[in-house]
């Protein structure tokens, strides 16, 4: 990745007139952080970066944007809103693009082909001191850490984070400028979170659940983070009818999460970010990826690859399987 | 498991084909098990996943949805939706462990009375020899 490259095209960008501001990432305040930014005019593009700490999916900020309603006589605000994205991000976007949550006129889509992004709980386990001017940059297959002044070669299998051992697509699918050269597709990794569960027998999967979503505080951090859980009205926030109770119990959680889960079926792109803002530390990647490669094996469907496609849900086939209808 | 265990199920049937051919089971006078508690509503595609989820939290001990046969739906392609959705959602219950039993469906037409005494049957006999439904019930606090 040319950070220079990336900056010059930024700055080209945010300079246009019809252009809101840049989503983007800059270094974050301390050790391995990394933070969106928000970048309004040509002198901020400096502190842009695209490094394997910038896990984070911007696609977020794209639909929570607030709209207060506008005093009499005023325009709303049309411009456009550019972001950066990563492989699994740009299928986020490709996904809101189906569905009609954003028009594709109103974003610039900065594609940044990514060769896989780390698991910020796993360098910190393995190198925990914390340093200031902390970097890390792809080298070759593998990272290198750039702590106060010396490298470290850190490698790959080691930190890489769980979505991107088994990511599939590595380069935006949607984009208007892309940054560098496109990344080869690696060779993914079994599922085996998945797989391990579906190996397990229906009372060894309860059990195993019930633990996990016995745990859940209900922060909603997960819903709120994903990029594709935008309704302005969602069924947790609804009070009639009351489909999940706020009681924080076992009962209200397990159906918070099958709603949760099956509210993504179809429309997940398995960027990983609600596993990874889980503040106790629920899998819920497992149920998602679980539910893409039903529809991905049963129905022949992937979502976030084609903008101009249908969504899984608003769709069928005639002849989608039927073998559990008596 | 007790012998005498009764369970509790909940039908959701489309109004033009199944709820037509439960009734049709009726006046023929064939006899079907009474666990099912028929919700009639106007298309198998109006039913959400989540009446299914909720039934489960609040009293059910299985769920059966019923509509018309691929192709017959009153309203063109409502079975469908249908199919496409509670497949999937069927999918994720038994993946997070509710048992497959529990939860049925079933293409049952106007004419079809007999098919539906051997659809509740089945249902009932699943769901019978699952058990009663613990799972994530939601329970009535005794203060």
């Amino acid at each position: 990745m040319d950070l220079e490259q990336l900056r010059k095209t930024a700055a080209e960008v945010v300079a246009k007139d019809d252009v809101k501001y840049l989503i983007g990432w800059k270094k974050g305040t301390y050790g391995y952080r990394v933070s969106p930014v928000f970048i309004e005019n040509e002198a901020d593009t400096e502190d842009l970066i695209f490094s394997p700490l910038c896990t984070a999916n911007l696609v977020t900020y794209l639909t929570l944007v607030e709209k207060p309603p506008l005093p009499r006589g005023q325009k709303p605000d049309t411009r456009k809103v550019a972001l950066m994205v990563k492989g699994c991000d740009s299928r986020a976007v490709a996904q809101i693009l189906v569905e009609k949550g954003i028009e594709r006129e109103q974003i610039i889509v900065i594609g940044c082909p990514c060769p896989g992004v780390i698991d910020v709980n796993l360098l910190v386990a393995k190198y925990p001191e914390v340093a200031e001017n902390t970097e890390l940059k792809w080298s070759g297959e593998d990272f290198v850490l750039i702590r106060g002044g010396e490298e470290i070669p850190v490698k790959r299998e080691e930190v890489l984070a769980e979505k991107c051992r088994l990511c599939r697509y590595p380069n935006p699918v949607v984009s208007d400028i892309m940054i560098g050269e496109p990344v080869k597709p690696w060779q993914t990794e079994e599922d085996t979170g998945v797989s391990e569960l579906e190996g397990k027998n229906v009372a060894e999967r309860w059990e195993y659940w019930e633990e996990q979503f016995a745990r859940c505080i209900r922060c909603y951090s997960c819903r709120n983070v994903c990029p594709l859980c935008y309704c302005e009205d969602c069924i947790l926030d609804r009070l009639n009818p009351t489909w999940i109770n706020r009681a924080v119990n076992f009962s209200e959680n397990t159906a918070f999460h099958i709603a949760r889960a099956f509210h993504l079926a179809g429309r997940c792109v398995e960027c990983g970010e609600c596993e990874r803002v889980c503040p106790v530390k629920i899998p819920l990647g497992r149920l998602n990826r679980k539910l893409a490669r039903e529809v991905r094996d049963n129905y022949g469907f992937e979502p976030g690859l084609d903008p101009d496609g249908k969504p899984f849900q608003a769709s069928y086939k005639p002849d989608d399987p039927e073998d559990f209808i008596l | 498991m007790s012998e005498d265990f009764e369970p509790n199920i909940v039908a959701f049937l489309c109004n033009w084909c199944s709820y037509a051919g439960a009734d049709l089971a009726g006046t023929s006078r064939i006899h079907y098990p009474a666990n099912i508690k028929v919700i009639r509503v106007m298309c198998s595609g109006r039913v959400n996943p989540l009446y299914v989820m909720n039934a489960l939290q609040q009293g059910a001990d299985g769920v059966l949805v019923s509509g018309c046969h691929p192709g017959d739906c009153h309203y063109m392609e409502g079975n469908y939706y249908a199919r496409r959705r509670l497949g999937i959602f069927k999918d994720l219950l038994e993946f997070v462990g509710v048992d497959p039993r529990r939860f049925h469906m079933s293409w049952v037409s106007a004419s079809e009375g007999h098919k539906w005494k051997e659809v509740v049957e089945k249902t009932v006999e699943d769901v019978r020899a699952a058990g009663p439904f613990e799972g994530f019930r939601r329970r009535q606090i005794d203060w």
